[in-house]
């Protein structure tokens, strides 16, 4: 217990070695968890080597050099990205506008339990809006090695279909957003190559390495070099042309995790676009493994929907 | 008859045009509303904020069908369909339960009624940690098949498939209590149904049928004697997923689910009939007094789904034991059979998913099911060439397209038989104009040689359908 507990602060400790020291409350926060860390010390042998690694983990930070190895930087951001936290919730709502300007909603609550960090994943989405779809259940097993599983329950004929894996860039839900958007693109799809390092950001190109899987040609991805967000990709098609965009549109900190709560996917194509809000994003609940099940389809966890 | 229905049609349709006209700009005004909450990036925006927090949910929607045949059919209606329906569904959520009803006002002008159809009226409760319970109508599911059925038993709507009403209708509700335990990686689902509930099969009130004793389609309605079955349907599924493999077992004790046993229903009459017509030797000089059964049927069978290549794979089994027919030689009921079914479904290219089904019906004890039916029998007009196959297989596929962001999906299902010689297309679109307002059209083709082939025997039942709905 009190191991998970540290490593739960390991990881806390290493979202927050991201942000700026220069905010007080940040200090203090730090300043906690290390008086926390010390405690914990005394009572578990395999605390020597946490704190060690808290301590290699502040003077990494007391540097805060650039980053030079793209395999570091991709890997922090994947991470930043979809594995905050050991497990995490939100409500989510996406408003989707065709070219015409007409309008759709989209409103679920996620529940998200990784097995490992940068690992597989449970995932389940709770629809609740439109009414057409409310009550509607998606179901991910994401697996790093292997395709996906996923399920959806249609609660109108009580019938869990089974999904096949399939093209993860097909839309979720109508929306510009992909599958894998959604629940993370592997990075081992990708060749990344480091082009800049800005003040802020760091630019990346990414070239798929099987072509054909995919609709564009190469992606330039700036990821924040404080909390390894990427906040801006854009996407090029093989005439260099910029087809779609992703934008990060409000970030907060939650729980010690940097957190997008609002993102933008335009298709440049027909500037069509889709906005994702998220709220009540909690970390760490201790969502239990058995939650992530067929029973959850038929009879929503709602302890865990609050 | 068409041009009355015209006219009786056409103020009803007018009058659902309003309506949805004044419901769609009560929904852009709901939009507006909830867009300026957007435009200042908060989620302080009361409309979600009640959405979030009530224990009630009301929805619905109202919608308008129209379906006619293709070619004359001997029923009366020329309309497959010709209704329009308003849902409504209320749910309560509370810690401990949850309560939902959802039902529908329809007016169905194809038999010139207008009823209340409850489809949903269930209290679901976790009394211990590791049990679900829910009570009451509900829609019950279970198999890997797609529109082919082996271990789900549970009551299906025939004549709403066949009409073109949306694949939430195939599914009939039951009376029904389910238990679901759960006990490691196992789950345990055990349906309980008081009362029989029969599929809403084909009557001749909108689709015509063949009948061997006619030889030839029918369409009786009203005059089609069923005598019902008052008995305990129990279904039972054990269930578990081990590396991605989902296994399950099932079983079932009740009655065969269409009514596929004849007897006489004059009871003075009724035993000197049955035994002569088990021997074959029965002339029963008036079909009204022979009315159709559901026969005691058990059955047990299992399944398995499994990611395979870039695509899923299922297969199913089930063993249907006709109890009252054990030997398979009384040609009044229908005898056991074995099913299997084989699937695989894969997408082809970006939204772009193909399925293809292979689905095995072997009838049991064929041998003394042949000689159940002598062709000297007068009972049965052409009696050798439509036996039933001993093998009776059928292959489907499922194409299916979505296109602009997914708001436009395009479906054809179809269903061949290759030991039949016949097979029924189901072509459909679906096109989502916003999050209120949808539409869709399709129609349902049969195909064959012979008269009384499973699907041929619907030839005159093919027709082309619209939907318009509206959800509120």
């Amino acid at each position: 217990m009190a191991v998970k507990t540290a490593q739960r602060q390991l990881k806390t400790q290493s979202a927050q070695r991201t942000a700026h020291s220069a905010q007080p409350s940040l200090i203090i926060e730090q300043v906690f968890i290390m008086k926390n860390i010390r405690f914990i010390k005394f009572f578990t042998a395999v605390n020597t080597i946490t704190f060690i690694g808290l301590l290699l983990g502040f003077s990494q930070f007391s540097q805060a050099a650039d980053l030079t190895n793209t395999d570091d930087i991709i890997k922090q951001a994947n991470m930043a990205s979809y594995y905050a936290g050991d497990d995490g919730s939100a409500q989510a709502r996406m408003i989707i506008v065709d070219s015409n300007g007409n309008k759709q909603l989209r409103q679920f609550t996620i529940l998200r339990k990784d097995k490992q960090d940068l690992g597989d994943q449970e995932m389940l989405v709770f629809f609740s809006r439109p009414t057409d779809v409310s009550g509607t259940v998606f179901r991910v097993q994401k697996q790093v090695n292997a395709d996906d599983n996923r399920w959806l329950y249609l609660p109108a004929l009580d019938l869990v279909k089974r999904i096949s894996a399939g093209d993860k860039r097909t839309s979720f839900v109508g929306a510009h957003f992909f599958y894998e958007d959604v629940s993370g693109r592997n990075p081992a799809e990708d060749n990344f190559t480091l082009l800049t390092t800005t003040d802020s950001v760091y630019r990346l190109k990414a070239e798929p390495k099987n072509a054909n899987s995919v609709e564009f040609a190469h992606y330039i991805i700036e990821i924040d070099k404080q909390t390894f967000l990427p906040l801006l990709v854009n996407y090029f098609d093989q005439q260099g042309n910029n087809i779609r965009r992703m934008e990060v549109l409000k970030t907060t900190k939650i729980a010690g995790f940097n957190t997008v709560v609002h993102s933008k996917i335009t298709d440049l194509t027909d500037h069509s676009y889709t906005e994702m809000q998220f709220r009540k994003v909690k970390y760490n609940l201790g969502l239990p493994d058995n939650i992530f099940s067929e029973r959850s389809l038929r009879t929503a966890p709602k302890a865990w929907l609050k | 008859m068409s041009k009355i229905s015209i006219f009786t049609k056409l103020p009803l349709a007018i009058l659902f045009t309003v309506t949805m006209i004044s419901s769609v700009n009560a929904a852009n005004v709901t939009n507006a509303v909830a867009e300026d909450d957007w435009a200042d990036d908060s989620w302080g925006d009361d409309e979600w904020q009640e959405q979030a927090s009530s224990a009630w949910q009301f929805s619905g929607f109202a919608e308008l069908g129209q379906g006619n045949f293709l070619q004359d059919n001997i029923v009366d209606s020329s309309s497959s369909l010709s209704e329009l329906r308003a849902r409504a569904e209320i749910s309560y959520s509370a810690k401990t339960f949850e309560f939902n009803a959802s039902g529908d006002l329809l007016h169905d002008q194809v038999i010139s009624d207008t009823q209340w159809q409850t489809r949903e009226l269930t209290l679901s409760a976790s009394p211990f940690s590791m049990l679900d319970v829910k009570i009451g109508r509900q829609v019950l599911t279970w198999g890997t098949g797609d529109y082919l059925f082996l271990n789900d038993l549970f009551a299906k709507d025939w004549q709403s498939f066949f009409s073109g009403r949306d694949d939430e209708y195939l599914k009939a509700p039951s009376n029904s209590v389910r238990l679901t335990a759960y006990a490691s990686d196992f789950s345990f689902d055990f349906a309980w149904t008081p009362t029989f509930t029969p599929d809403n099969y084909l009557t001749g009130e909108r689709f015509a049928f063949y009948s061997p004793i006619s030889g030839e389609n029918i369409a009786p309605g009203d005059d089609f004697l069923v005598e019902q079955t008052r008995g305990d349907q129990f279904s039972l599924r054990i269930a578990t997923t081990k590396q991605g493999v989902e296994y399950a077992v099932y079983g079932y004790k009740g009655y065969w689910t269409t009514p596929v046993g004849f007897k006489a229903s004059d009871t003075s009459a009724a035993n000197t009939f049955n035994a002569n017509i088990i021997k074959g030797n029965v002339v029963p000089t008036d079909n009204q007094h022979i009315s159709a059964y559901f026969p005691e049927m058990n059955s047990f069978g299992a399944s398995m789904r499994m990611p395979l290549g870039k695509g899923l794979f299922n297969s199913e089994f089930a063993y249907y034991n006709s109890v009252e027919d054990s030997q398979g030689d009384k040609a009044n009921i229908a005898n056991s059979q074995l099913r299997i079914l084989v699937g695989y479904e894969q997408e082809l290219a970006k939204d772009f998913t193909a399925s293809m089904q292979y689905y095995l019906e072997q009838t049991l004890d064929y041998q003394a099911y042949q000689q159940s039916y002598p062709q000297s029998n007068p009972l049965y007009n052409s009696a050798e060439d439509e036996l039933v196959d001993e093998f009776r297989q059928v292959l489907t596929m499922r194409l299916r397209y979505a296109t602009m962001q997914q708001k436009l999906t395009y479906n054809l299902f179809a269903f061949y038989s290759p030991t039949d010689h016949d097979s029924y297309l189901k072509p459909s679109l679906n096109y989502r104009y916003s999050d209120q307002v949808s539409f869709s059209a399709g129609a349902n083709l049969f195909f064959g040689e012979q008269a009384h082939t499973f699907f041929a025997q619907h030839k005159d039942n093919s027709n082309a359908w619209l939907r318009l709905r509206v959800h509120y």
